[in-house]
Formats: C-alpha cells, sequence, structure tokens
C-alpha cells in the first residue's frame, strides 16, 4: 500500500523521495508555485509554495513528503502569506502587465489573479537593473525578473549551456550572462531554449513575435492557472 | 587606476594562485588574497583566475561581488573599514567618519581622486567591547577617538606603510572579566585528546571481539568515538552558536553515515552584531579550539577539519596558523594522532564580509568556493554537508567545550548550568557598561546579575543574542540567561535609558538589508521594505497603517523566509513596537495614511521655475 499524508485533511498517495509538491500536483491538487519545474532540481527561493507541516512552515517544493503528517496549503495564515510575497514580487519589480508582451501567458500575473491580489500594498522599489537587447532574437529585461533562477538551472541542465547566473547580494542580487561581453549577443542562448520558454514572467522573451495571439485570448486568460498548472505538470511529468 | 596597480594585479595573481590547488573551491580563497594584496580583484583578474581554477568567470563575478570585503574596482592604496554596530554608533563613529573624511578630503564609499584612500561603513567586526573600532587594509583598529582619526589622516596623507604605524593603534585586547568552572583551568594541548584515547582503552566493547582479524586495527578508534559520543551525552552539551542543538546527537548522526569522507568544520563567522567572545576564545585559546575539533573528528572519524574564520579576523591569521603548526609538530594534527590511528589535520578558510556565512549551509557553500547561498533545508549537512559528505558543524564555544569534556569528562560538565543548558556560557558585554568584555557564568544566570557584574548604567533595555536576538525591557530582567528562556548565542547590548531605541532598531534593520543573501524573496524584498519604513518613521512620517506593515512584512518573513536571517530579522522591530511603543508613537502623523514622500516640497522647483509663490500653486494639506 502507498504512503500517504494530508494535505488540508485530503490524503494524498506518494513515493519515498518525492516532495510534497511532487506528491499534491501529481493527486491534482494544485499548489501555488514560481521557482519550481518538475524538470529541474528544487531551489525553494520564491517561496510562494509554503505550506505549514505540522504546523510548521516549508517550501513544498523541496520538502520530501512523510507518511501521516499533516500539510496545510489553504489555512489564512497560508493564504496571506503567498499573497504578500507576490505582493512583495510586484513592488520589488517593474511589472506593468498592460504593457508587457508576456502579459495573459505570464505565471506571476496568473497567479497574481489566483491569489486575489488587489494591489501591490507597498511602496514601488522602481529597479533600475537593466535590459539586454543586444540579441536578435532573445530580450532579457532584469526589472521583470523575480530572481527565480529558473532560467539559470535551465540553461545548466536542460540546454547543458550554462549561460545564465546570479551576481550582487540581498536587494542587488541579479540575474548575470556568461558572456565575453556580459551581454546575451555574444552567450550561447537560443529563442528555443527551455531557459527562455521556462521563464515564469515576462523577463526572458524571444523576440519577433509580439502579439501573435490577442491580449484576453492567451493561455491564462482562458484558464487560471490551477487548472493549467496541473494539466502542464502532468505533461512534463509524461514526457519525462 | 593608476598604471602601477593596473600592472600590479597579474603579479599579485601569479603569486596567490601558486598557494592554491587548481580548483573550483579555491576561487573564494584567491580572491581574497588578491583584494589584500593589490586592493581590487578587476574585471581582467576574475578572466584570469576563472582560466587558472577552471570555472566560468561568471562564477568568479558571483563570489566577487557577492562577499562585501571583494570589490571588481580599486579601492585605493589604504582601505578604511569603520565598524558601524549600533555600539560603535553608540560612542560616536559616525562623527569619526565624518572627522576622518573632513580631513583626508573624501566621500564614503568613493576613492579620493588620487587613489589614496577610500573610506567605508561595514557590519560589527567583533570589537564591541573597545570601539569604535575599524579595519585599515585588514588590520584591526580599535579605540577610535577623534585624536586617533586625525593622527591616521596623517599618516595616509604621509603614505606611511601600515607596519609603521603605532602599534597601539592595532591593539586588540581580551578583557576576560569573569571566568568560571569549565575555561577557569584551560585545557593543556594534548591532554584532552590524550584522556579520550585512555577512555577508549580501558572500555571492552562486546561486539569489538567478534570482528574480522582484518578489521581489529580499527576496533580501537571505534571504542574511542563510542566513548566520546558516551561522555558528550552525559555532558548534555549544546551548540553555542546560538541554536543549542544537542552536539551529542549530531556527532552521532555523523558518525552512523556511511562512506570513509566526513568533515568537521569549525564556524568562526561569529558575525551576530556585539558578539565577540569567539574572537577571544581564538585569541586567548586556540589550542582548546582544535583540541575540541580533533576529539569530534576522533569521535566522527573525520578526515578533514576547516575553521572557518570571518574576514574581520584576518588580524588572528598568523596567531592561528601558529597554533595549528604548533599542534603539527607535537603530533596533535597529521597522520595517526597519537597513535590513535586517526588521520586528521585542519586547515583555515576564511571569509570576506558576508554574515549569511555563518549559517551552516552558507558556510559548506563558502568553503566550496561558492556565493554563501544557503541551501533548501534537506538533507542536512549531517547527512550531506561540505562537498556533500557528512559534516559536523559547530561553533568555537562548542569546540572549546568539548576539549573540557574530553579531559575532565561529561559528568564534570553537567555539574555546571542546568538541567536543560548545562555547563558554562561566555558572554560578549557591551554597550552602556562600565566594563565592557567577556563574562563566564553558569548557564541559568539572570540578566541582573550579568548586567550589576558589568555595571551596567541605567539600563532601560538590553538586546540579548545579538541582532537576531531579542530586545529585553527592565521588567524582564530578571529573566534567566540558558535554552530554556533567554536562549541565544550569549550577546548582550546594553542601551542605558539616555539612548533613543528608535536608533538601535534603524541599525539593526540597515544591517539585515546589508546581510540577506538575496536568494529567497520575503527576506530579500522584506528587509528592504522594513528599512524604507524605518527612513520614513525617522523622518517623522510615520503611521498607524505603517506599522500594521511591519507587523505583516514580520509575519511573512518569520513564515516564509529561506533561513534563520530572514526568519530573525524583524525580531528586534517587533520588540520594540511591542515593548517600547513611545519611541514609535513619537515618530507618527496622527492620520492613517501619509505618502512616503513630501508632495508639495517635490513641487518646490516647479513653482520657482514658474515662479509662483500664490496658494492655488500649493498642495492643500489637511
Amino acid at each position: 500500500m502507498a504512503k500517504t499524508f494530508f494535505l488540508d485533511g485530503k490524503e494524498i498517495p506518494f513515493q519515498d523521495g518525492q516532495t510534497i509538491l511532487d506528491a499534491a500536483m501529481k493527486a491534482g491538487e494544485y499548489v501555488p508555485h514560481l521557482c519550481s519545474s518538475p524538470l529541474l532540481d528544487p531551489h525553494s527561493s520564491c517561496r510562494v509554495c509554503t505550506v505549514l507541516v505540522n504546523g510548521r512552515p516549508f517550501s513544498s517544493c523541496s520538502q520530501p513528503a512523510v507518511a501521516g503528517q499533516q500539510v496545510q496549503s489553504n489555512a489564512p495564515e497560508v493564504r496571506q502569506l503567498r499573497r504578500t510575497i507576490v505582493q512583495m514580487m510586484f513592488t520589488e519589480g517593474n511589472h506593468y502587465c498592460p504593457s508587457c508582451e508576456k502579459s495573459g501567458n505570464c505565471k506571476l500575473q496568473a497567479t497574481a489573479y489566483y491569489l486575489g491580489l488587489h494591489d501591490n500594498r507597498f511602496n514601488q522599489m522602481f529597479p533600475k537593473r537593466g535590459m539586454d537587447s543586444s540579441h536578435p532574437d532573445v530580450h532579457l529585461d532584469r526589472d521583470r525578473c523575480i530572481l527565480c533562477e529558473i532560467c539559470v538551472r535551465a540553461s545548466r541542465a536542460l540546454d547543458h549551456k550554462g549561460v545564465f547566473g546570479a551576481v550582487g547580494r540581498g536587494i542587488k542580487h541579479e540575474l548575470s550572462v556568461n558572456s565575453p561581453s556580459g551581454t546575451l549577443v555574444d552567450s550561447a542562448i537560443a529563442p528555443t531554449d527551455k531557459a527562455v520558454e521556462l521563464c515564469p514572467t515576462g523577463a526572458l522573451q524571444p523576440k519577433n513575435r509580439g502579439f501573435q495571439v490577442p491580449i484576453g485570448e492567451r493561455l491564462y486568460d482562458r484558464e487560471p492557472i490551477n487548472v493549467v498548472g496541473l494539466r502542464q505538470y502532468e505533461e512534463c511529468v509524461h514526457g519525462k | 587606476m593608476p598604471e602601477t596597480t593596473a600592472v600590479a594585479w597579474a603579479e599579485a595573481l601569479d603569486r596567490v594562485l601558486a598557494r592554491y590547488d587548481k580548483n573550483a573551491e579555491s576561487v573564494l580563497q584567491a580572491c581574497i588574497d588578491l583584494q589584500e594584496e593589490v586592493h581590487c580583484v578587476p574585471p581582467e583578474a576574475q578572466v584570469a583566475i576563472a582560466r587558472a581554477l577552471g570555472v566560468t568567470t561568471l562564477r568568479v563575478k558571483g563570489v566577487v561581488s557577492f562577499y562585501s570585503f571583494l570589490s571588481d574596482t580599486w579601492l585605493g592604496e589604504y582601505v578604511v573599514y569603520l565598524s558601524d554596530n549600533i555600539t560603535d554608533q553608540m560612542l560616536g563613529n559616525r562623527a569619526l567618519a565624518q572627522r576622518l573624511c573632513g580631513r583626508l578630503g573624501v566621500e564614503i564609499g568613493r576613492v579620493r581622486g588620487d587613489g589614496r584612500v577610500s573610506v567605508h561603513l561595514t557590519s560589527c567586526t567583533g570589537l564591541g567591547d573597545q570601539g569604535p573600532a575599524a579595519l585599515i587594509n585588514g588590520q584591526a583598529v580599535t579605540r577610535l577617538g577623534p585624536e586617533r582619526v586625525d593622527q591616521i589622516a596623517q599618516l595616509i596623507e604621509a603614505r606611511r606603510p601600515l607596519a609603521h604605524w603605532p602599534g597601539e593603534f592595532f591593539r586588540v585586547v581580551t578583557n576576560i572579566r569573569r571566568s568560571d568552572g569549565v575555561f577557569r583551568k584551560p585545557v593543556p594541548p594534548g591532554e584532552g585528546i590524550k584522556a579520550c584515547l585512555g577512555r577508549g582503552a580501558q572500555v571492552t566493547m562486546p561486539h569489538t571481539e567478534e570482528l574480522n582479524p582484518e578489521d581489529a586495527g580499527q576496533a580501537p578508534l571505534d571504542r574511542v568515538s563510542e566513548e566520546i559520543l558516551k561522555q558528550i551525552q552525559a555532558s548534555g552539551l549544546r551548540g553555542r552558536g546560538g541554536a543549542g542543538f544537542k552536539t551529542a546527537i549530531k556527532l552521532d548522526t555523523v558518525r552512523a553515515q556511511k562512506g570513509r569522507e566526513r568533515y568537521v568544520l569549525c564556524n568562526a563567522d561569529e558575525g551576530e552584531p556585539g558578539t565577540f567572545k569567539d574572537r577571544v576564545l581564538l585569541m586567548e585559546y586556540p589550542d582548546m579550539v582544535f583540541e575540541g575539533m580533533t576529539i569530534a573528528a576522533l569521535g566522527v572519524k573525520a578526515t578533514e577539519g576547516v575553521i572557518y574564520v570571518r574576514g574581520e579576523y584576518r588580524f588572528m591569521k598568523d596567531h592561528l596558523e601558529g597554533a595549528l603548526a604548533r599542534r603539527r609538530q607535537l603530533g596533535l594534527l597529521g597522520k595517526d594522532i597519537l597513535g590513535s590511528g586517526l588521520d586528521f589535520d585542519v586547515r583555515i578558510h576564511w571569509g570576506a564580509g558576508a554574515y549569511i556565512c555563518g549559517m551552516e549551509t552558507a558556510m559548506c557553500k563558502s568553503i566550496e568556493g561558492r556565493r554563501g547561498i544557503p541551501r533548501r533545508r534537506w538533507p542536512l549537512p549531517v547527512h550531506q554537508g561540505f562537498r556533500k559528505r557528512p559534516t559536523l558543524i559547530n561553533n568555537v564555544e562548542t569546540f572549546a567545550a568539548l576539549a573540557t569534556i574530553g579531559l575532565n569528562g561529561g559528568k564534570w560538565f553537567a555539574r555546571y548550568g542546568t538541567e536543560q543548558s548545562s555547563g558554562t556560557k561566555w558572554f560578549s558585554v557591551s554597550g552602556d557598561v562600565d566594563r565592557p568584555g567577556v563574562y563566564e557564568y553558569p548557564h541559568g544566570v539572570s540578566l541582573r546579575e550579568v548586567l550589576r557584574d558589568s555595571g551596567a548604567r541605567d539600563a532601560q533595555a538590553v538586546m540579548v543574542s545579538g541582532a537576531s536576538g531579542t530586545l529585553v525591557a527592565e521588567a524582564d530582567f530578571d529573566r534567566a540567561l540558558a535554552f530554556e528562556d533567554l536562549a541565544g548565542v550569549g550577546t548582550l547590548m546594553v542601551f542605558g535609558r539616555q539612548r533613543d531605541l528608535f536608533d538601535v532598531a534603524w541599525n539593526f534593520a540597515h544591517f539585515f538589508q546589508h546581510e540577506s543573501c538575496g536568494l529567497c524573496t520575503p527576506c530579500r524584498v522584506g528587509t528592504t521594505l522594513l528599512v524604507s519604513i524605518l527612513e520614513k518613521f525617522k523622518k517623522g512620517w510615520g503611521t498607524q497603517l505603517d506599522l500594521e506593515d511591519v507587523k505583516l512584512l514580520a509575519t511573512t518573513m518569520k513564515l516564509g523566509a529561506h533561513c534563520g536571517l530572514g526568519q530573525t530579522a524583524p525580531n528586534h522591530l517587533v520588540d520594540a513596537i511591542t515593548r517600547f511603543p513611545h519611541v514609535f508613537e513619537g515618530r507618527m502623523q496622527t492620520r492613517d495614511f501619509t505618502p512616503a514622500f513630501d508632495l508639495n516640497g517635490a513641487l518646490e522647483e516647479a513653482r520657482q521655475l514658474a515662479g509662483r509663490t500664490d496658494v492655488a500653486a500649493f498642495v492643500p494639506v489637511h
């Protein structure tokens, strides 16, 4: 018999070594997350997937499931925590959805809708981390980056290129490009890279394909992220 | 940058690289040495280091941009870091900084035009009992005052080498004000190890008789290891770095792991503001610390030991290397230590200005030559730590205590302290006291007793256990300093009644913003937002809503942050708001909401340009 734990009272089966997030998603229970992908090692940096395990907070993307444990993903304090974290992301970066090509396909935006965000609450920081438009086919806007480092991990583990890395510390932490000039133009990046595809925000986008799908008809315009997320998770796991 | 310096890095780098293995683990140490020699790690040098050590340039850049004391631009011939802890500020360090900058004609954070000097502020340098303190070209300078600052400015103008400066400037004292049972009689080198080996020889373990003949050579070490564990269990020793985890459980877990390679790491990062007891232990009793590490190594059968020393303590480099060399000569480190069958040695790994590296998993990354980013919680370092091998990490004081337990036994140690907090504890006491320094007491001593003994002057509050600890008001001075009550690393910063506790909150908020590694959202953004809210209060524009925001941010960080830094960063502020509300109320507008900027002030320039002074050109103020 498979081992199980309890997610908001519901029994979830899991295999040894599986994380809480993995087991929950496999069982069709959506837990919001931004820095996690079934294709990559966990990073536990965005903290949106935080749950209470027997009353203590853990990031479900990196915490192994244990038989019999009580996991709360829908407790009021967890919901408030996630809302505040996503508000922090909107505060820290320049996320102007109406003028962003990623709008409607953006996980950050879709997660904000899912969590019922109405405002950013805190004072905007208006960062000036800088753009990189040097490459003919890929665009990097660091001010739309939430530092999930999915591109860092994907470029290394899936694209086998290691194009990205992190520099700086604290609020000066930012994405950097591994190339002689430090810009994308002389890096090994391609618009078809997983690093570009998996970026959850508008930070990394392919160029030359603006508004091919009109706003209002895009991925998360049609279905909310909990539905899309579970479907993508299943496709991903089967594809592996 | 003057041309001579630009050329110099290449030669210096050759010298530096010759000291290290040509692998990725050497990145941080090579950068530190180059910074020390030429006062920068320029981008061209980063490329050269990357090539020589077989890593990407981006990895080197990531390291240089992470550690405070590394810089990709030249910092000048003389690099001055003024310690900026609250205790330094209380002793007037900011005025001294202004004075020094005025004398030298330089702005804080900028290099003077002729490349002679730059002056910076830095987190607590571990000299809170003899501040205001500074680091000049990496060397610790103590007891700054107007006169000393003027002399320093003159010496820099005269371009005198540091070696020719008055030795008194660099005198670091230990200030041990009180000794108690455990450290009153230091363990003579080797005696703790010998006692452990002796105990192991006396005991016959039933199962060892059944071992294969080829394993027989290992059997004595197994018995020694078992006996060491028993003594530590009997001692009840808990980690002295603040968390208070049972040392025996850690040791037993590492011991039980498979595989030959396992490590013993000593945490001498001591970054918690106001803490300096580990510095004193390393200055006064380095042998006890290394003895404790060796006993731990016998306990877990470790192959290699590393002591991670914060960059601020670079002045102890020769002292610590000398102590290690002596122990090697005595056969207390190296091959087959005292006939035990254990090969074990200790090397020093230097930090470079990063509080986060005191966090176990961040420390492992740093020793691997990387950015000090804490890793996810599981597996624990005892399972997979340094180089993903089982790793025992303990604080300096814990290892020193292990030496005494090794010599005198666990029961002897447990005679001191309380049931849940055995042994004695070293306290770093600073701030408004007559006798700042290090005090040893049995665990369970009341805060009031320590305050009395150290000559506290009319204290209104004490920050217990550093910036991440608890701000304790006078009503709670009778509480006990022990893991079951006021727990922590044993740091007491005392604030007299004349102090404005807002300055304390402001200082610590800035400290955490500066030291956040930036990995996780709640800490990276939360520490920054707390600073911006305090800046608003500083201008007298605080509101009730801001206090609500502080509470929301504090909850978010406590629940959501990846590691202890972010989880504890808002504690001091929540304590201050709860226990000393008047501190904030005096800086508040009465309204629920006040914008973070002055709208009329922002329009002033436009009014001037338009030549308007009429009422309609002003925003009505309600």
